[in-house]
């Protein structure tokens, strides 16, 4: 299944070659929701390049559900790669899933497009990697917190990597910037007894609070805050790197309200392409439904790989990896392109404040796509941390950096 | 003291601290063709005590990064740390283990040889280099005692400060002991003890 002929587009009645493309989900399990949607997500854009005269080709999805167990991520790419024969797996959420898989797409050749924005410090051959890197995430976050909320932060967050990565991040720049991290308070996932770091949060009343919780530990831990702050006539900023749309349903208003999010995608990035992508998506889901940061990257995942495919002619991993190189797509967050350096994408990081009605509110866009640093070798401390009046100077030098959008 | 060659694993105990079972299968296959004796230890519990071992085979990913956990893990045998995530907050951690070698994930049966005789070298060094160092501070901690032996025979035989240390040395070599041991001596006696000499001189 490695080459098929490139007939003109538009040749509908005869049938087009199928091409095996398999997705790798955990609908169950700790993260089951976010696998559901994920799915949800790529089911979307396979039937999209299935009915467009566009493409040549369709894809046929084999779906394996490893049940949020990590050792079973390798079983079932084992089983795609052998039994459905597929060179590309799209899937994995998780950091600990996706390294059960690369030694096995390393090993077979084959590509995984994962859709996740992770902690970074990993580049392999045979992973794209379609979500945020932390250079798009986690740094335009921190740099807003400094410039505009504090430079004294108190971290909150769940017990393993993501967590333990974002705060070092945070404690460099913050520290760097003469700022400090008032406390780094850790819950082991899933665990939803809050009320002591609330308590200590309402007592200590820092200037700002930093969420890297996720899943059910969050959503307890913002309502929490939200009523303890209510209560106590405290105003504390939340900044949070990771929360979407169909997470601020699950907290509920008010306390899903205020919160400063770092993200590539949100469902109100006012551009034609997401507007109808939200018109189908909501016709498809339905008009309770909302796209997800992660989800809409699944999307994207098909949609570049679709893409690579028709430009290689083949679904030689080699060849589609160079055909993905640079090339650009204009996806419902902006325009996308694979950077061949790191096989990470180039984004557009943007900063939200959550709002009424499970949205957010963008206050913030890079100018232009920025290019990803998995390494974080081209952060430099040194123009962050800056007084006040000199990160003014920083900034006018680093135009592409900051540019209100309202 | 004889010592070990690092290349000589056979017999030597490993302490196999991992989680994943692929992982666990293939470094016991290989620990086995070396003879090495295995004990299996979950990286949830808290590190094994009274138990004697040549070498910790540890998945640095499978124990939490928790303030705490590394200083009970470091003093016992050297760590080979099998490392997959490469963030900096986790290697922070690896740093203050001072893993002794390390291997990257995926593991492969190649690899684990060279961090075995590459971990029992340097944890030799490292105990070579402890008494070297202890040596110099016992050397440090008795220059009162050289001071105070040299004032005693600058007295005792009007010398200059250069040739009372001088007569020291000269004693100490012939008595076939230190400088610092011979000035204990001249301290506690309150002059040059009264031995006999072994020199054939």
């Amino acid at each position: 299944m490695s080459n098929f002929s490139v007939r003109p587009p538009g040749v509908l009645e005869m049938k087009k070659p199928s091409i095996p493309l398999g997705l790798v989900f955990s609908q169950s399990g700790p993260y089951g929701m976010m696998g559901g949607e994920l799915l949800k997500s790529a089911l979307m854009a396979i039937d999209e390049i299935n009915v467009c005269a566009a493409f040549d080709f369709t894809f046929v999805p084999y779906l394996r559900d490893p049940g949020g167990v990590v050792a079973a991520y390798h079983t079932a790419c084992d089983e795609l790669i052998r039994d459905e024969r597929v060179d590309h797996i799209i899937g994995c959420y998780t950091s600990a899933s996706r390294k059960q898989v690369i030694p096995i797409v390393e090993r077979t050749e084959r590509l995984l497009w994962y859709p996740a924005r992770y902690e970074g410090f990993e580049s392999s051959d045979n992973v794209i990697y379609v979500g945020a890197a932390p250079n798009h995430n986690v740094v335009p976050l921190v740099r807003h917190m400094l410039d505009h909320v504090s430079s004294d932060v108190f971290c909150v967050g769940s017990n393993y990597v993501w967590t333990w990565e974002t705060n070092r991040v945070i404690r460099e720049i913050v520290t760097s910037a003469g700022g400090r991290m008032l406390a780094e308070r850790l819950l082991e996932l899933g665990e939803t007894s809050v009320d002591h770091i609330v308590r200590e949060i309402i007592d200590r009343k820092p200037p700002v609070v930093f969420n890297t919780l996720v899943g059910e530990s969050s959503y307890a831990f913002v309502r929490a805050l939200h009523e303890a702050t209510t209560r106590a006539g405290l105003a504390i900023p939340m900044l949070s790197c990771s929360l979407c749309e169909p997470e601020l349903k699950l907290i509920g208003a008010p306390a899903s309200v205020g919160c400063i999010t770092s993200s590539a995608y949100f469902e109100s990035i006012e551009r034609p392409e997401n507007r109808a992508f939200v018109a189908r998506w909501k016709a498809r889901h339905g008009i309770d439904s909302n796209p997800s940061v992660d989800g809409q990257s699944t999307y994207v995942c098909v949609m570049l790989l679709a893409r690579a495919i028709r430009r290689a002619g083949s679904t030689d991993v080699a060849a589609v990896r160079r055909a993905a190189a640079n090339h650009r797509y204009d996806s419902p967050q902006g325009q996308v392109w694979v950077d061949p350096d790191n096989n990470h994408c180039f984004l557009t990081p943007r900063l939200a404040r959550s709002v009424h009605g499970c949205q957010f509110d963008i206050f913030w866009e890079a100018e232009a796509p920025e290019r990803p640093d998995p390494y974080l070798s081209n952060l430099d401390l040194a123009a962050i941390g800056l007084s006040p009046e000199k990160s003014n100077d920083a900034m006018s030098k680093r135009p592409n950096h900051l540019r209100i959008v309202k | 003291m004889t010592r070990t060659s690092p290349f000589s694993v056979r017999g030597r105990r490993a302490l196999m601290v991992m989680r994943d079972e692929r992982d666990i299968s293939m470094v016991r296959r290989q620990l086995n063709r070396l003879g090495m004796t295995i004990i299996e230890h979950d990286p949830a519990e808290a590190p094994p005590s009274g138990e004697n071992f040549d070498v910790i085979v540890m998945d640095v990913d499978s124990i939490p990064l928790k303030s705490g956990t590394t200083a009970a893990w470091k003093a016992s045998a050297p760590v080979i740390a099998l490392i997959g995530t490469e963030t900096p907050s986790r290697l922070r951690w690896l740093l203050d283990l001072q893993p002794a070698s390390f291997l990257v994930k995926p593991l492969r049966s190649a690899g684990l040889y060279t961090a075995l005789v590459v971990a029992f070298d340097s944890a030799q060094r490292r105990i070579d280099e402890a008494a070297y160092v202890e040596r110099l501070e016992n050397r440090i901690r008795s220059r009162r005692l050289v001071f105070a032996a040299v004032l005693q025979i600058m007295r005792g035989h009007a010398l200059s400060e250069s040739d009372a240390f001088a007569l020291i040395r000269q004693a100490a070599m012939r008595h076939r002991t230190t400088v610092e041991q011979l000035s204990a001596d001249i301290v506690a006696v309150g002059g040059m003890p009264n031995r006999t000499t072994r020199s054939a001189s």
